[in-house]
Order: C-alpha cells, then sequence, then structure tokens
C-alpha cells in the first residue's frame, strides 16, 4: 500500500501509479499536453510539473511514480509560473486562429492558456509559416497550430501499429507528415485525430460545419459496421448526424475505432435511400403507400400458405439488423407464416462455423473476450485477415505481438505483415491438410486430452491413418510455438470455411483448441451475425439456440408464441435457393440483406428469383436483389433505431436512436404490421416490448433488461444456460483430390475501408477507396508482364470483369484477390462454388481466371 | 539499391546487437555514395532494417548534414550562427549566391555547386567559414571566396 499526500489530501494507492494517475484518482486534475491516456507517457510538454517535498526541482507527473510518503503540490505560483513560461513558448509560432479554428472550444491549449496565460506574447519577430494542406480527401492538417506533443505520431506508431506519420525535421522547421507527404497513405483509422489536443489535424467530414458547443445531443451508441461492436458517440444538431467520435476509455474499443466506424457513418444521409414503399406494377416498380404495400405482401403470404403451405415460404434474416429486428422475423416465419426456413447470408461463414464448433466442443466456445488476445504467447491467425475484416480485433493482434507473442500467419494477412512471427502457406486450397497434419502432431505430443472421447477418438484415428510429417517451410517454427505456449488464442477468418470441405479444416482448428484449451475467436463481417444466431434465426434452433428438435423446448415457445410451430427442421440457405429453383419455394421475404450480390453466382440467382411469386426485400438501399423484388419496404438504418446487436466475443450492446427520420420504418414494425393482417398480432409497441418478450422466452435472454445491457459489458452467458456438446460423429470427408495447376486462380478479399451495402454509399470511404483493384504477388504481376496500376480484364468460367492491378507482398501463392464491395464488379459474380455438405456453406476454391492486360486480345 | 551496397549495409547491420541502431551508418553511407538520400533509399532501408519507413525519414530529416534533395558535387555550407554572422558571413552568402547565380538549396544548372546556410561549424576562432563537401575554409572575405570557386572551376573545366 503506498500513501502520500497530494494538495493535502491523504491519498492511498493498491498499486503503483504515476502521481498524474494518484492525483486523478483523488479528484485532482494536473493540466497535460502531451500525455494521453491511450498512450505510453512522453514527458515531452512539461506542463504536468509538481512539486515534490524534498526535491529539488519540479518534477513531470506523468512520468514519476507515486511513492510511499511523498508530500505534493500540484498547483503553486512557481508552477503557474513554469506552466505560463511553456505556454507562451508554444504560443510563439501558434497562429492564433482561434475564431477560424473547428478545435476552438474543445481545444487543450486554448483551455490551459485561458487558466494559466499568458495574456500577451513578448514575442516579436515573425511566427513560422505553413501553408494548411487539404490535399488529403479525410485529414486536413494544419502544421502552424502544432504543439509537438508527438500524441498522434505515438497513437499512430504505439497503438494503432501503422506508422505512416512522425515528427519531420528539427526545432523550428519541425512538423508533423504522412511519409506519403500531402496526403496520407495510411489505415485511416483516424486515431491521431482523437488524440491531437489542437486543430493541427482535423476531420474534412464536419470542419466548418458546426462548433463544439453547437452539438444539441451526444448519444452514445455502437458501430454499425463489423462483428466487433465498437462504442462510439454521435454528435447530432437539427437531427443531423454531425461527427462520429469515439468515448475515451469506454466500451471494448476503449476510444480507439477504425475507417468504417469513425468515417463511414454518412450513408445515412445518402440522397439514394429508400424513402417510400415500392411496389412492382406492369412490370416496373413504381412508389406506393405503405397501406397498400404491407397489404399486397399480407394477401399474397396467406395465399401461399394456404395453397402451398408454410413450407413454401422462406426468410432471409439479416446480420446487419438487431437482435429484435430478427427474433420478429423469425417468429413472423414460424408461427405467422407457419415455416421454418429461415436463415441467413451468415451460413456461408460465421454462423455455419459456429454451429460446428459449438456442436462439437459446446455452446459458447467462440464467447471470448477481445481484449484477451493480447495477453496470449500465441496467436494464431487463418484464413483472413483480422486488421481488415475487424480491424480493432486487428489492434489486440498487433498488441500481443508488442508484448512478445508470437504471431503466427497461416496463409496470408496483409494487416499483420510487420507483426507476425512465422508465416506458413499452405499449398493451394490445402489448408485443410495443413491443419490436419498440424493436429496429428500435437495430439502426438499433448496426448489423449480424455475430456470429449469423441474428439479423441477421431484424433487418434487421424494420427494413425497420417504417414509422415509435414514438410512445409515454417511448420516446425509453428509447431514449437504452439507446443510451448500457455495461452493460445486461434482467430478464424472465413476464406477458410468457404471451401469444398470446409468443415474439415474446422474439424483440424476444433482439435487444435481442444488440445490446447485454446481460445477461439471467429470473425465476423457484419454487428449481428452472433445476434441472428442467438435470435433464432437458422432454420433448426429456437432463439437461445435451443434445438427445434427436442419437443420440450418447442411446446414452450409455441406456448409463448401463441402458435404451432412447424414440425420440420427448416432449409439452410442454399437449401431454400435449390427450393427456389425447383419452384417449392414461392415466397421469399429478406429482410437487410442482398444475397443477388453478395453471393457467388448473381446472374444465376437473379434468374431464378423470378420463379417466385412473391419477393419482399426490406433495406435502407434499393440493393441489386430490391430492384428485382415485388415489394420493397424502406427501412429505417443505423442511428435512426434503437435495438441490440451481440458481437462475435458475444457482448450485447444497445444501439440507439440518435436521429428522428419519416424515411422507413424500424424492421420489426414492418413485420408486426404484416403479421396483424394476416391475423396474427404481435402486439409490440417499442423495442423494449420484443426484448422483455425475449428475456422470457430464450433460456439465453433470461431476465435481461436494456438497462442492465446499458451499463456495458453484459457478456456471455449473460443470465443463461449454455448447452454441451451435440455432434458424435464427424461426418466424412468427401475429397475429390484435385490439382490446382491453372496459372492463377480467384478468390475474394476483404478490404479494411468497405464493408459492401453500406459504404459504397459513405463519401468518404468511396473517397479513401473508390474502385476495386485486382490484386496479386509481384511474382504473379512479374509473370504476366503487368506493373501497379495497369489495367487489365479477367475472365473465368462465370463472367469477367476489369480493374486495376495492384501488388501485394503479403500474398505468397497464385491466387488473384477482388473484393466484393463494388457495385457492377462484385467478386462473388465471377465465382462458381459447391456446398459444404457438413456445414452448408458455399466452397469457392480453384476459380480459375485468366488475365489480360486491358486492349491487348490473346 | 546495387547487391554491393545492400552487403555493405548488412555487414553494418551486423555491428549492432539491433538492426535499427545501424540506421544512422546505414544513411551516412548511402549518402556518401551519391551525395544525398532518395526517397526510394529511405523505402529500401525501411525494408532492410525493418523500421517504418516514417521513422526513418524523421530522422533523416532531423540531421541537415544527411541530405533528402540532390546537391551539387561541391556542397557550399556557409555558417551563419553568431560569431560568423557578427564578422560579415550573411554578406559571404549573398556574394556567392550571386556569383553562382542560386538561391539556398538550389545547384548551379552544370552541377557543380549547391549551397545552403548552416549552424556553427565549430570554426568560430576563424570565423566567417564555410564547408565545402568534407573540406573547411576560414577567415573568409569577398576575394578569398572567388579564390576557391574559380580554382574549383579551372579544375573541373581542366579536367
Ligand atoms: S489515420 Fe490512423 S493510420 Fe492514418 S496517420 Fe492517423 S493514426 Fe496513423
Ligand atoms: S499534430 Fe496534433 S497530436 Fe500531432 S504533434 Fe501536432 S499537436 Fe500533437
Ligand atoms: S472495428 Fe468494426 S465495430 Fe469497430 S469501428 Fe471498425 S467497423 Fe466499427
Ligand atoms: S504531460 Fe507530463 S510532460 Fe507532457
Ligand atoms: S559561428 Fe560560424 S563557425 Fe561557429
Amino acid at each position: 500500500m503506498i500513501s502520500l499526500t497530494i494538495n493535502e489530501k491523504e491519498v492511498t494507492l493498491d498499486k503503483p501509479v504515476t502521481v498524474l494517475e494518484a492525483a486523478k484518482q483523488a479528484g485532482i486534475k494536473i493540466p497535460t499536453l502531451c500525455h494521453h491516456d491511450l498512450l505510453k507517457p512522453w514527458s515531452g510538454c512539461r506542463l504536468c510539473v509538481v512539486e515534490v517535498e524534498r526535491m529539488p526541482r519540479l518534477q513531470t507527473a506523468c512520468t514519476l511514480m507515486a511513492a510511499d510518503g511523498m508530500v505534493i503540490k500540484t498547483e503553486s505560483e512557481a508552477i503557474s509560473n513554469v506552466r505560463r513560461g511553456i505556454l507562451e513558448f508554444l504560443l510563439i509560432n501558434h497562429p492564433l486562429d482561434c475564431p477560424y479554428c473547428d478545435k476552438a472550444g474543445e481545444c487543450e491549449l486554448q483551455d490551459l492558456v485561458n487558466k494559466y496565460g499568458p495574456t500577451v506574447g513578448r514575442y516579436k519577430e515573425e511566427k513560422r509559416k505553413v501553408p494548411e494542406s487539404h490535399k488529403d480527401q479525410i485529414i486536413a492538417r494544419n502544421t502552424e497550430r502544432c504543439v509537438m506533443c508527438t500524441r498522434c505520431v505515438r497513437m499512430c506508431n504505439d497503438v494503432q501499429g501503422a506508422s505512416a506519420i512522425s515528427i519531420i525535421g528539427r526545432g523550428n522547421h519541425s512538423r508533423m507528415e504522412p511519409f506519403s507527404s500531402e496526403s496520407f497513405d495510411c489505415e485511416y483509422c483516424g486515431n491521431c485525430l482523437t488524440v491531437c489536443p489542437v486543430g493541427a489535424i482535423l476531420s474534412r467530414l464536419y470542419i466548418h460545419s458546426f462548433r463544439p458547443w453547437q452539438v444539441d445531443k451526444e448519444v452514445g451508441t455502437i458501430c454499425s459496421y463489423c462483428g466487433v461492436g465498437c462504442s462510439l458517440v454521435v454528435q447530432v444538431r437539427d437531427d443531423s448526424i454531425k461527427r462520429v467520435i469515439p468515448k475515451l476509455g469506454f466500451g471494448l474499443n476503449k476510444g480507439l475505432l477504425c475507417s468504417r466506424g469513425r468515417f463511414g457513418y454518412e450513408y445515412v444521409n445518402s440522397p439514394d435511400r429508400l424513402k417510400t414503399p415500392l411496389v412492382r406494377k406492369n412490370g416496373k416498380l413504381e412508389e406506393s403507400t405503405w397501406s397498400e404495400a404491407l397489404s399486397i405482401i399480407a394477401d399474397k403470404l396467406t395465399e401461399i400458405k394456404g395453397t402451398s403451405g408454410g413450407s413454401a415460404i422462406a426468410g432471409i434474416a439479416s446480420p446487419r439488423c438487431s437482435n429484435e429486428d430478427n427474433y420478429v422475423l423469425q417468429k413472423f416465419m414460424r408461427v405467422t407464416c407457419g415455416s421454418n426456413n429461415i436463415d441467413s447470408l451468415s451460413r456461408t461463414g460465421f454462423a455455419a462455423a459456429q454451429k460446428y464448433f459449438e456442436d462439437l466442443l459446446g455452446q459458447g466456445i467462440t464467447a471470448n473476450i477481445i481484449d484477451g488476445i493480447k495477453n496470449s504467447e500465441v496467436v494464431l491467425v487463418i484464413g483472413g485477415d483480422p486488421t481488415a475484416v475487424n480491424p480493432i480485433l486487428g489492434l489486440s493482434i498487433r498488441e500481443a505481438a508488442r508484448r512478445g507473442a508470437s504471431i503466427i500467419v497461416l496463409g496470408h494477412a496483409k494487416g499483420l505483415e510487420k507483426f507476425k512471427t512465422v508465416q506458413v502457406v499452405p499449398p493451394l486450397f490445402k489448408e485443410a491438410e495443413v491443419l490436419e497434419a498440424l493436429l496429428v502432431e500435437l495430439f502426438r505430443a499433448k496426448g489423449v486430452r480424455a475430456e470429449l472421447p469423441f474428439i479423441d477418438k477421431e484424433m487418434r484415428e487421424l494420427s494413425e491413418k497420417a504417414a509422415e510429417k509435414m514438410d512445409l517451410p515454417g511448420f516446425d517454427e509453428l509447431m514449437k510455438a504452439l507446443l510451448n505456449s500457455a495461452s493460445t488464442s486461434i482467430v478464424l477468418g472465413m476464406d477458410l470455411i468457404q471451401r469444398t470441405n470446409g468443415h474439415r479444416s474446422l474439424f483440424g482448428v476444433a482439435g487444435i483448441t481442444y488440445l490446447l484449451e485454446a481460445r477461439l475467436y471467429l470473425l465476423s463481417e457484419r454487428p449481428n451475425e452472433q445476434g441472428l444466431i442467438d435470435a433464432g434465426c437458422v432454420p433448426d434452433m429456437l432463439p437461445g439456440g435451443r434445438p427445434m428438435n427436442i419437443p420440450d423446448f418447442k411446446s414452450k415457445f409455441e406456448a409463448a408464441w401463441n402458435g404451432p410451430i412447424p414440425d420440420d427442421d427448416g432449409l439452410t440457405l442454399f437449401e431454400i435457393i435449390e427450393g427456389i429453383k425447383n419452384r417449392n419455394i414461392k415466397a421469399l421475404y429478406v429482410m437487410g440483406e442482398n444475397p443477388v450480390f453478395n453471393l457467388p453466382g448473381g446472374p444465376f440467382l437473379k434468374d431464378i428469383f423470378g420463379n417466385l411469386d412473391l419477393l419482399v426485400v426490406q433495406d435502407i438501399f434499393l440493393t441489386e436483389t430490391a430492384e428485382i423484388a415485388d415489394v420493397v419496404l424502406p427501412a429505417l438504418g443505423w442511428a435512426e433505431k434503437s435495438g441490440t446487436y451481440t458481437n462475435l466475443e458475444r457482448r450485447i450492446q444497445l444501439q440507439k436512436q440518435a436521429v428522428k427520420t419519416s424515411r422507413g420504418m424500424e424492421d420489426w414494425r414492418i413485420l408486426s404490421e404484416i403479421s396483424g393482417r394476416m391475423g396474427q398480432k404481435m402486439g409490440y409497441l417499442e423495442t423494449d416490448d420484443i426484448m422483455r418478450e425475449m428475456a422470457k422466452v430464450s433460456p439465453l435472454y433470461a431476465d435481461l433488461t436494456y438497462d442492465e445491457i446499458g451499463k456495458g459489458d453484459c457478456l456471455w452467458p449473460y443470465h443463461g444456460k449454455p448447452l454441451r456438446g451435440e455432434m458424435n460423429e464427424v461426418p466424412p470427408v468427401v475429397d475429390a483430390e484435385k490439382d490446382y495447376k491453372a496459372d492463377f486462380y480467384l478468390a475474394p478479399e476483404k478490404l479494411l475501408f468497405h464493408s459492401g451495402t453500406l459504404s459504397r454509399k459513405s463519401p468518404a470511404l468511396m473517397k479513401i477507396c473508390p474502385e476495386p483493384t485486382l490484386k496479386m504477388s509481384a511474382a504473379s504481376a512479374g509473370k504476366l508482364g503487368l506493373k501497379e496500376g495497369d489495367r487489365v480484364q479477367f475472365s473465368t468460367t462465370a463472367g469477367s470483369s476489369e480493374a486495376p492491378v495492384s501488388i501485394d507482398e503479403s500474398i505468397k501463392d497464385n491466387r488473384v484477390f477482388l473484393s466484393n464491395n463494388f457495385q457492377g464488379s462484385g467478386v462473388m459474380d465471377l465465382l462458381s462454388f459447391s456446398i459444404d455438405e457438413v456445414t452448408k456453406a458455399f466452397g469457392i476454391e480453384g476459380c480459375e481466371v485468366e488475365i489480360k492486360k486491358h486492349g491487348i486480345k490473346a | 539499391m546495387t547487391e554491393e551496397v545492400k552487403e555493405t549495409i548488412n555487414r553494418l547491420i551486423g555491428r549492432f546487437p539491433k538492426k535499427e541502431s545501424a540506421l544512422l551508418p546505414v544513411l551516412t553511407l548511402l549518402q556518401k555514395r551519391k551525395g544525398y538520400i532518395s526517397e526510394n533509399d529511405l523505402k529500401d532501408i525501411s525494408g532492410i532494417l525493418d523500421v517504418p519507413e516514417a521513422r526513418i525519414f524523421s530522422t533523416a530529416s532531423f540531421y541537415t548534414m544527411l541530405r533528402l534533395k540532390p546537391a551539387g558535387k561541391y556542397h557550399i555550407q556557409v555558417c551563419t550562427n553568431v560569431v560568423c554572422a557578427l564578422l560579415g558571413s550573411d554578406a559571404i552568402f549573398d556574394y556567392l549566391s550571386k556569383k553562382l547565380n542560386i538561391h539556398e538549396g538550389e545547384i548551379t544548372p552544370d552541377g557543380l555547386f549547391s549551397i545552403v546556410a548552416v549552424e556553427c561549424l565549430a570554426s568560430c576562432g576563424n570565423a566567417p567559414a564555410m564547408q565545402i563537401n568534407m573540406e573547411y575554409h576560414e577567415n573568409l572575405d569577398t576575394g578569398k571566396v572567388d579564390e576557391i570557386i574559380d580554382s574549383i572551376k579551372r579544375r573541373e573545366v581542366g579536367g
């Protein structure tokens, strides 16, 4: 225990901290400028100086450790003089353009000078002149205002790990500059903007549009982009979003954000938003009224249910919508329409993997705290780039690297290039073999764990079958690291799952997880992939992950929902598509999803969706799927409605309404309106009513309330009871041994700056990353005689497209990558696929592609 | 960057416990070889030393003795610090500038000369002073400047 006196106040500490922190705990504020809670102490500005008894000179509180018996004064005439002196020096070169500067009102320098002076400067020489730089599309840089605290540089280096900026020059001439000179060539996380104390770097999304004190409302909510679910604050004026900023020290991101979360919010106000319902008349979508549109849907669904039965109706849920929305959708499908055909595009990755792991290892196996990654000894990254898919989770991996963890990349992950310890590149599309080999080696070294006999048996069989060790560069190092690790995190991306035999890789991962007692993390591209599973938007499970085929569960829900639930298991996504093709499914209800664009084989889907008697799409934009719908319903977007979301670590969080709009209706409200028209009243007035019902019926959410969720840290299993593993047999591997001999294969790429439907309507993200590129290794480019930026045409059996080439050093094989984010040129349309019999996800391996330089005839 | 340079760099790296520590010797080496350090050099060094480009740029731009722009074959550094200034370095600088017909930081069209004003060259006892490449010239006046420059020109044209 340490006791000291600060400003005559006794302070006791339970652990050693700096004097600055000790004072803070005692409610005493010491002024700082170069210090920031997100950064390590630096002691560059000297503003935090304090008097310490028996120490000859003033000491910097931000670096001085509090010691027992210290007597400290944080304010005195001598201290004020020093602070005033420092500030006077800082103002020598400061333009003092506060009336024009956007930081005024929330500027730390302004506040400090206001408190300590000086009121007039004595400096008579000319001030340094550096023109303001507007070359960058997102960040405005005015180095005249810079106070050289290096907070931005330390943020970019030590926390974000992008190392894109630095202080260049010396003395009077020094200034902050990106290496890329005028414009930033970086990850655009904007975290440097968060820490800049003055108006030297500002977001161009809001400059000159409002003053900090003109904000009417600040709403603490969460991001709408990915499965991390970062906390952030939306600042609103006149019912329009002025700015999105992080909330320091709050939520799982503790004040950090990524480019999408910080700069991607403008889509909410896109002129392309749907405003009224649209109904197809004479082959054309025409503006309509809510009552007409809703009646058409209710009548048609009733008719189809009557003539063909409920099983002719199917629904697609949305990982962009809230738990409440998804809960109401599955209830609508099951009870009102009488169909268990409810699934989502998460089937193509997250939900598929999640189910496989839970069946094998028990419910909640992927419920691990993101923050825990940074304390791992080994982080194994497989099948994706976490820093692009889930950027804030990616930062935890980078932090683990800084703390000395081994970062092992199986495959490639561009954002970890500077942080990885070992990279093992499996032979093309042979990830499963590598994982199995790894599992066998680990099993031989570790032996039976004897907790889940079924997995032990399976591993023994595998190891008896496997003859020799895998001969792959880095493999031994990888083995050694895993064997010596006392704390392992495995981060799994969707690329591994989206394979013809994806489940085989999943078994490998499950086995490794089990043997090493590792923490397993599933990357999640959308904000509510986990939530929709928990809400019951999977065909064979009711809310709370309760299997449909256990009669007890079913009858409980039937009683609560006032209606029968069909007996069958329902169809998964691709079975629904098959059903549409065979005309067994006659109506498809799509909520907040764009299957025509987001699934492989878009043109085929477009074609067979023509078979439907009714295609309803509710969304905020006229997506590729909405364009071919019979009825399109405008929904409300992020910040326009409230609801809960469950992130990839299974934290339930509240997304709150910040602005009001008449543009659309909440997804659940639309459904409940239709349900009422079909004779099944749902009776919800607000989202709270839905949550209350969920807390009653879902064993997972037992007694959960908004109040409790709002307090944060509402983590799995809440008050609920998880179930144990179910699977007792590993399905056979149907392996079509195939040689991959083509020159190039096409594969999907996940971009840091985009998500698709939302990001392509976000001007800032479109400025940062305006068009798709075909990424390939330097070797591939060399082989084709291409250089960075050359335009190429490329074609697969499914279609063709064109894009400029971008060379990516992190790619180590002959795959070429294209994203699926830009209208009219998504990779999904070019891919052919098969379905994994076990996970029911699609497999997209071995998609041969021919590449030609633009304009050159072969 | 040639293989030979890369080899020398790797030798330099070998002298230090951490790769990053070789940064200054590597920068000095590159400057010695072609008179300045180019942006591509910075990128290459970043790859070799595993240090972010921005940090290398920060270091390289901090030292005035490291040049990030090409210089003349004869790079003239004129001291304009206190003692030299008191003894007329401004006039020397202006004279040179006019004589060579270039401004501070520029190179003569024939690529022979470039001039910059620098801080104390530690030759205050013999101020005003200037340094041409590695050579010192002290107790300057305009006549002496003429002599020095003209002799270089003669040498270059003659040679
Ligand atoms: S936006 Fe992020 S990556 Fe870019 S300079 Fe700032 S901190 Fe670095
Ligand atoms: S730009 Fe801002 S954060 Fe960066 S050094 Fe200058 S004042 Fe500090
Ligand atoms: S990491 Fe995900 S949740 Fe966090 S700000 Fe970025 S997109 Fe949003
Ligand atoms: S805050 Fe302590 S020296 Fe800057
Ligand atoms: S002042 Fe010119 S050499 Fe010292």
